[in-house]
């Protein structure tokens, strides 16, 4: 059953630009009106308990479209219907059913420790005294938020900050969570927890989970359907596995040398040099013909190395790649 | 409704908890503005002393004034001080934060935020006017009408603000206009009522109701005026009533943002 329907959905924006062939005083009173399409016709569903990654490069419409569903914008063209209810006319109704979590903006109140927070938000989703104990003693257990909960929330670290604020967004136990880029700014280690715990939550509580994010670590490890868009336009809507195998199947090493390299050694098939600098190699590995466990391996025994980086290619290289794929299989 | 009554209350237990949290910075802001308020009444009773009586207006009704104006303004700038951020929080995207809560967006909004240096005010409004009910020997049914005309008041400032500060959605960083246009407002409420005639009394009655603030109340109390008394609580609940309108209608035009926020 669909949870999420979303039909030729669209959105623009209009702002005044500055036109250097106008007087200062013609542009402040007639300035001309520029129109940005951010969201262009598009359509998707969504099943109940299903892990979307909505992604695209900065600027594809990701954030748009995620406000549009959650009842914070309203679209200027196209349908959406979220669990029964349009966002734009059943704003209040549909706040009960889901819950958002955006990186860059917090929920929480800041001077406050973290257990009122918690316990604002039930009291705005009308949960009972009991409801709320109950639920946050599970939010504490399953987020472990134990050891910060007395601390005033602008105290915390941005990783014990992230998992409050999704902590806060599951209060009322909504049927889908929205998250606008929950990983941002985060380091390794507090990326790995955030993203099991939405594992757990989706697994336990059977919340879907719809999130938007730059990572290709967020997709590859929580997602199992991933929604590509760019300029507004959807450009694929695949299983997160073909998407891994097809598009991210490179990944990236950068090496730091104790000493300069001199020598560049031939590497085994599926590892090749894509820089070589006396301080730096970033290496390119094939996925698909070598693990990374192996290609580390080799390279440890080739190389003295001081430091190393292990990473995806970014998103925008994914979809220039996409894109490249598309116009040769026409 | 009492839902949503019941959550504005605790929104604002919540934003007083929140405040005293920095406890030397509520207080510098509570005595702070109280002092800057006794200030400047002293200065207006002593204008009053030197010229004399201006239209009719004493330096008794000055002190009423000046209560009914601090009084009305602390009460609804104290608790409601999210309207007065309105500008702020569609600039920097965080109003999303209201469009999401199953709450009324209004009460919502006006309950995000509280103002410390706003209980001075109040507390300096209830001063002058006990000080002016002690002068003027006021009766119990004159107790009634101060009442009133303070919750009017407040109605009245409540709605002003929120028409205010809602142009935000229409204009890109809109708070210096918006404060400049709540000055405007703001400022005649704080000059007595016999500097007011013909054009400019109707204008700043019925097209700019600061008048419906102070000096007509304080006239109203006065004089016994039922008609004025009337009069003022049907105006403040047409400006309640175009403020919730113009609202609305301006929400549809919110285009949210990327900044980094924090709140409550």
């Amino acid at each position: 059953m669909n949870i999420i329907s979303v039909k030729n959905l669209s959105k623009e924006f209009t702002f005044p630009v500055k036109n250097t062939k106008y007087s200062w005083l013609k542009n402040l009173f007639y300035p001309e009106i520029r129109k940005v399409v951010a969201v262009s016709g598009i359509s998707f569903d969504v099943k109940r308990g299903e892990r979307i990654a909505f992604i695209g490069p900065n600027g594809a419409g990701k954030s748009t479209t995620i406000k549009m569903l959650s009842g914070i914008l309203f679209p200027s063209g196209g349908d959406v219907d979220i669990l029964g209810l349009n966002p734009s006319k059943d704003r209040k109704k549909l706040a009960y059913r889901i819950g958002t979590v955006f990186g860059q903006r917090s929920q929480l109140l800041p001077n406050l420790p973290l257990t009122d927070s918690l316990e604002f938000y039930g009291v705005m989703y009308d949960m009972t005294n009991e409801q709320i104990k109950i639920r946050i003693k599970e939010l504490v257990e399953i987020f472990g938020l134990e050891s910060f909960m007395d601390q005033p929330v602008r105290k915390l670290s941005l990783g014990q900050r992230m998992r409050a604020e999704v902590a806060v967004s599951l209060i009322h136990k909504p049927e889908i969570i929205f998250l606008d880029e929950p990983t941002i700014g985060l380091d390794v280690v507090a990326k790995k927890s955030l993203r099991d715990l939405l594992l757990k939550i989706n697994k336990e509580e059977n919340t879907t989970i719809f999130l938007t994010s730059h990572d290709v670590g967020d997709i590859e490890s929580l997602c199992d359907r991933t929604i590509i868009i760019n300029h507004g336009t959807l450009i694929k809507d695949l299983p997160t596995e073909d998407l891994t195998k097809t598009f991210f199947s490179e990944k990236y090493i950068d090496i730091i040398p104790i000493h300069k390299f001199k020598d560049f050694p031939v590497l085994t098939h599926g590892i090749e040099y894509l820089t070589k600098e006396p301080n730096k190699i970033t290496i390119r590995v094939d996925i698909n013909k070598i693990s990374v466990k192996d290609s580390l391996k080799e390279l440890l025994d080739i190389f003295d190395i001081e430091d190393i980086d292990v990473y995806y290619s970014d998103l925008e290289t994914v979809i220039r790649n996409i894109y490249e794929r598309d116009s040769t299989s026409i | 409704m009492m839902k949503e009554i019941k959550f504005a209350l605790y929104a604002i237990k919540k934003n007083i908890q929140s405040s005293r949290e920095l406890r030397t910075s509520f207080l510098m802001n509570v005595i702070g503005m109280a002092i800057n308020n006794i200030a400047f009444v002293f200065l207006w009773v002593y204008f009053v002393k030197s010229v004399g009586v201006i239209g009719g207006w004493t330096t008794y009704d000055i002190i009423g004034l000046n209560g009914f104006t601090a009084l009305s303004y602390g009460i609804i700038v104290s608790i409601f001080m999210g309207t007065k951020k309105i500008p702020e929080y569609v600039t920097t995207g965080s109003f999303d934060r209201f469009m999401l809560s199953p709450k009324n967006l209004i009460l919502r909004v006006a309950t995000s935020a509280f103002s410390p240096s706003a209980i001075g005010d109040a507390i300096f409004g209830i001063i002058c006017l006990s000080v002016y009910g002690f002068l003027i020997h006021i009766t119990i049914v004159q107790i009634i009408f101060v009442v009133l005309l303070i919750i009017f008041g407040a109605i009245i400032f409540f709605s002003m603000s929120l028409i205010i500060n809602g142009l935000s959605f229409y204009f890109v960083d809109a708070s210096s206009f918006t404060d400049s246009v709540f000055q405007l407002f703001m400022t005649p409420t704080l000059f007595h009522g016999g500097a007011f005639h013909g054009v400019t009394r109707f204008i700043f009655t019925f097209i700019i109701p600061s008048l419906l603030i102070a000096a007509i109340p304080t006239e109203t109390v006065k004089n016994l005026s039922f008609h004025n008394l009337i009069y003022i609580g049907v105006g403040s609940f047409i400006w309640l009533y175009i403020a919730i309108r113009l609202f609305k209608n301006s929400v549809r035009r919110y285009e949210s943002s990327n900044f980094m926020t924090f709140g409550n």
